[in-house]
């Protein structure tokens, strides 16, 4: 049997990071031959970004990304449809229109902004919120939150 | 101002012709214009803006929007530069307008929104608005004076109803004459208080359509003139633009054109493509009927 190797990336910590789309969510495709393109070619509608391995999309899981302002930077298409909101009218705005706390015991809005702020300016491990989309009852997702880039940013990955 | 074919915008890009084009479905950017041919030309401005915005973007879309407001940095240049009376300078903001955009879009994103910004900040009946609306006027009818010679079998005669060059929909008015013109339209603009000897011009230009703009003329006078257009020069389309349609008779046959001059000169020449039996007839009775039209009232 033949193992075949590939190169891993890792981040500025040495930890293991994955690549994704910002749109589709997909892992990019191998441009053999072609010089790199930050563009998702499969999809051809997001970015490429990177996130520590755990705390990137798996396939299926609508995500946001948010810069250091609290604005959206980013909607993939899942999000798109559970958000009910397009990425175009989305960007730059501020992530409180879309998500908030939906936990009694984390009820308070600084507590996911807080979160927010750590994942998009420093370096520590994932954290989990559970939220909920504004203006919805009896919904609430599992955020992961984590950092992702370049440039850096808060990933929210919006689980079960 | 340079342009790309669609395969060098994705190339510069380095993004698929495919992909380039749903950017511009989903995106509304970069938005091209069409050649003679009807295919795609991208300025090359407003690409470059794109890509340097994608190496610091998160997403797509706000590589989009950081690349709009990076173009949107030259009418902060010309708002800065009239306001501080600095008329070179305004010139050379217009000049990096046009690097970027066609005339047309510079005219209309650049030029016309500064105006907007300068009325809301020191009033249309105050000197800076003045003297800028009088600069802003020369340049408009200096890019008129050099368009290319007319192309098209099309001539507009333009009832000019503002009050004067610091009406402030005047620049409105000559955005659209320089777009008619660079269209290849022959355009004619007249003031609608000038009754007395109208029939004598429109013999020597008989107009394909009228386009009657501004608003500080009233009804009565710009019927007054309609009526003497319409004797010399027979029953010719009328458009309205940047006035409301007139009570009355008028209101059912003139075409309320849209308030921005691009979308107004591009229905306004569209609006005659659509009966191209009546257009050719037109254009070959055009001087005929303007002969008979004046037998007929006796002047």
């Amino acid at each position: 049997m033949t193992r075949a190797l590939h190169a891993v990336q890792v981040d500025s910590h040495g930890r293991p990071v994955e690549a994704f789309c910002g749109h589709c969510g997909r892992p990019p495709e191998a441009s053999e031959g072609q010089p790199a393109s930050r563009v998702c070619r499969r999809c051809g509608l997001g970015l490429v970004l990177q996130a520590p391995k755990g705390i990137a999309p798996q396939a299926g899981e609508p995500f946001l990304v948010v810069d250091s302002r609290m604005e959206v930077c980013a909607v993939s298409r899942k999000a798109e449809d559970l958000l009910g909101v397009p990425e175009t009218r989305a960007v730059n705005r501020h992530i409180s229109e879309f998500l908030i706390p939906a936990a009694a015991e984390a009820s308070k809005p600084e507590d996911l902004l807080s979160q927010l702020v750590v994942a998009a300016t420093s370096e520590e491990d994932a954290h989990t919120v559970v939220v909920r989309p504004v203006g919805e009852f009896g919904v609430r997702y599992r955020a992961r939150i984590g950092p992702c880039g370049p440039p850096r940013a808060a990933l929210v990955v919006l689980g079960e | 101002m340079r342009t790309l074919k669609t395969s060098e915008a994705a190339a510069l890009l380095n993004v698929s012709p495919n992909t380039l084009r749903a950017w511009e479905r989903r995106f509304g950017y970069p938005r091209p214009q069409r050649s003679s041919g009807q295919h795609r030309l991208y300025i090359h401005g407003e690409v470059a803006a794109l890509r340097d915005a994608l190496q610091e973007g998160l997403s797509i879309s706000s590589a989009v929007s950081r690349a709009r407001e990076a173009l949107t940095a030259d009418t902060d240049s010309l708002v800065g530069a009239l306001s501080s009376f600095e008329l070179e300078r305004a010139d050379l903001a217009m000049e990096a307008a046009l690097a970027l955009r066609s005339l047309e879009r510079s005219v209309e994103e650049v030029l016309l929104p500064t105006f907007d910004e300068l009325s809301s900040r020191a009033g249309v009946d105050s000197a800076p608005w003045a003297f800028a609306a009088r600069w802003a006027d020369g340049w408009l009818r200096r890019a008129q004076r050099l368009s290319p010679a007319p192309t098209r079998n099309v001539s507009v005669l333009v009832g000019d109803a503002t009050r004067d060059e610091l009406d402030p929909d005047a620049l409105a008015v000559r955005a659209l004459e320089l777009f008619l013109a660079r269209a290849g339209a022959r355009v004619l603009s007249l003031p609608v208080t000038g009754v007395s000897g109208l029939a004598d011009v429109l013999e020597a230009h008989p107009p394909t359509f009228v386009v009657i703009a501004g608003a500080f003329v009233p009804d009565d006078h710009v019927a007054r003139w309609a009526y003497q257009a319409r004797s010399a020069a027979g029953p010719l389309p009328v458009m309205l633009f940047r006035r409301p349609a007139p009570s009355g008779s008028v209101r059912a046959t003139a075409r309320a054109l849209p308030e921005g001059p691009f979308e107004a000169h591009r229905l306004a020449l569209g609006a005659l493509d659509e009966t191209p039996a009546q257009k050719e007839n037109r254009f070959q009775s055009g001087a005929r009927r303007v002969t008979a039209a004046r037998r007929r009232v006796g002047t």
